[in-house]
């Protein structure tokens, strides 16, 4: 839309938009016959599968950092964590239980408490915590290992100090400048009635940046899903290092939701344990999705330094949880 | 993009998510449960595009913002935010079928070892995941010289023929398929045809040598419409 006084023709990005929907809607023969290929009709569905499963949750994720930007001033976030950013991060960790849900509610909602003033660090450990830790995976890792309680308290363990470790890291050596500048810049005061506006102006601004790469992040996991040759999992009974390699690589590519990839990891019942274990403790720390989200939230610089470091401590610490909580690799 | 864009592609995208959950097609991607969800995240899209489209009619809102704030990638991602909506507008894709189910590393998980009695009458409806389970793990022979009837999808694997169902814990990203190889006198089938067998498991069928897919001597196939929830829970 122009906004000076004297109108001329421009082209603007509602013009742009007009044009890729008649181009959209005249290429739908083509659109039609490439879908004939089984193959991308798989990609297809599992690409659809993924953002109409996780907009519910980036939605909830959006209102809720609008809800933190409107009505939670930073002084009440600063009284509500402990003063020292160490101990502030299993703080922010813990309180990652409340969030019921999947690991894209949580971006905008990290995102919007560095806005906030909260440290960097913490803000980090929540975002890692929330999606692993929260009661409805923890009952969902239940219901998908009937025989195996154990599971579910070395995936709180593994998941929290992924979390913890990470923050802690991110701490001593991480810098600010790491983290893009839109990601830092608070919301407007809000007060009385403005409040409201404050919030919806918030969520939308949220949701159309991270949306955009939640989408990004599906088109990779779908990819990703026809391309890991079937065949892998069979080759990998007897081997626990290339086992557990296989599955953190997975976790990776497939971007399961949090909620259902207890389920997935049941089902490769020829695998031992441990390796199942790294699979649901690295899946909701960094996936495809999560990388492309936290690239258009807090800027590339930090994605590319964030999701490898994430990725080496979430598979110690899940070996770790393994070795103390399921005693060994079972 | 400006904001004005923004806000029609966020009510598009919303719309998109109230259709799929108002005609039923979320249940090729998603689990039953999920449509209040979607409906709600659709409400909420719809609301905020609305909401942002009033406050810069008014002039209150921060009209200028989305052009100049961010620069590469930041500012062209929201276009992304189309293509779910010219997929699902264009083509809606299938739930998953053949093609999925050969592409699954799919082992069978024992849920139970104890099965309550079969339902009674005449080839009683199995969901084939409980089918498989009992024909694997069932110590009580309850599927013994019983017939029952199965609903699933044609898979081809090699010169047999296969009935299959996917079971989707959240959405379609982690389905897991459940297959009975079919015995028998079997008419022609193409890939991915929905059908509905009676049949009798073949007792010691479903083995690790098998990767647990019992087989069953069919008695009888009648091809059926896809049904409106194409996955098991």
């Amino acid at each position: 839309m122009t906004t000076t006084a004297v109108p001329r023709p421009r082209v603007t990005s509602l013009h742009v938009f007009c044009v890729v929907l008649v181009l959209a809607i005249l290429a739908r023969p083509l659109v039609t016959d490439a879908l004939s290929a089984p193959v991308l009709r798989t990609a297809a569905t599992v690409f659809v599968a993924v953002c109409v499963q996780a907009l519910p949750f980036l939605v909830l994720g959006v209102l809720l950092s609008g809800a933190i930007a409107a009505f939670v001033s930073p002084a009440a976030l600063r009284r509500a964590l402990p003063a020292r950013p160490a101990a502030a991060v299993p703080v922010a960790g813990v309180a990652g239980l409340v969030l019921p849900g999947c690991e894209c509610a949580s971006v905008p909602v990290a995102r919007r408490l560095i806005g906030q003033g909260v440290p960097d660090a913490a803000a980090l450990a929540f975002l890692l915590a929330a999606p692993a830790v929260n009661p409805i995976v923890l009952v969902a890792t239940a219901v998908a290992f009937p025989g195996e309680p154990r599971m579910v308290a070395a995936r709180f363990v593994g998941s929290l100090a992924t979390a913890c470790v990470t923050g802690w890291l991110w701490q001593r050596v991480g810098r600010a400048e790491w983290i893009a500048a839109r990601a830092r810049r608070a919301a407007p005061t809000a007060t009385g009635r403005n409040r409201w506006a404050v919030l919806a102006e918030t969520a939308r601004h949220d949701l159309v940046a991270a949306g955009g790469f939640l989408v990004l992040g599906a088109l990779a996991a779908a990819t990703l899903a026809v391309l890991v040759p079937p065949r892998w999992m069979a080759a990998l009974a007897g081997q626990l290092l290339l086992a557990i390699a296989v599955m953190a690589v997975l976790a990776v590519a497939l971007a399961l939701c949090s909620e259902a990839d207890a389920f997935v990891a049941a089902s490769l019942s020829m695998l031992p344990l441990l390796p199942r274990l790294v699979f649901l403790v690295v899946g909701p720390a960094v996936d495809v999705k999560l990388i492309a989200l936290q690239a258009g939230t807090f800027g590339r610089a930090f994605a590319l330094r964030f999701a490898p470091v994430t990725f080496a401590v979430a598979v110690l610490c899940a070996v770790g949880a393994g070795v103390l909580v399921l005693g060994g690799v079972r | 993009m400006s904001r004005d864009t923004q806000h029609v592609l966020l009510a598009l995208l919303g719309g998109a998510l109230l259709r799929i959950a108002a005609d039923g097609t979320y249940l090729r991607y998603v689990r039953p449960d999920h449509r209040w969800l979607l409906i709600t995240a659709g409400v909420a899209m719809v609301v905020l595009a609305v909401v942002g489209i009033v406050a810069d009619r008014r002039g209150d809102g921060h009209r200028d913002h989305g052009e100049h704030d961010h620069g590469g990638a930041e500012r062209r991602a929201p276009w992304l935010l189309l293509a779910p909506v010219l997929v699902l507008a264009l083509v809606a894709p299938p739930a998953l079928g053949a093609d999925a189910v050969a592409r699954s590393p799919g082992a069978v998980v024992r849920d139970a070892d104890v099965f309550a009695p079969l339902p009674p009458g005449d080839a009683p409806a199995l969901p084939v995941a409980e089918f498989v389970q009992r024909a694997a793990w069932d110590s009580t022979g309850s599927l013994d010289g019983r017939e029952v009837s199965l609903t699933g999808f044609v898979v081809r694997h090699g010169a047999a023929t296969e009935l299959a169902r996917m079971s989707i814990a959240c959405c379609a990203a982690d389905a897991r398929p459940h297959r009975v190889r079919l015995a028998g006198d079997l008419p022609a089938l193409p890939a991915d045809t929905w059908i509905r067998v009676r049949g009798v498991l073949q007792g010691g069928s479903a083995t690790t040598a098998t990767g647990y897919v019992p087989a069953m001597t069919v008695t009888g196939v009648e091809v059926v419409a896809a049904p409106p929830d194409p996955y098991e829970y």
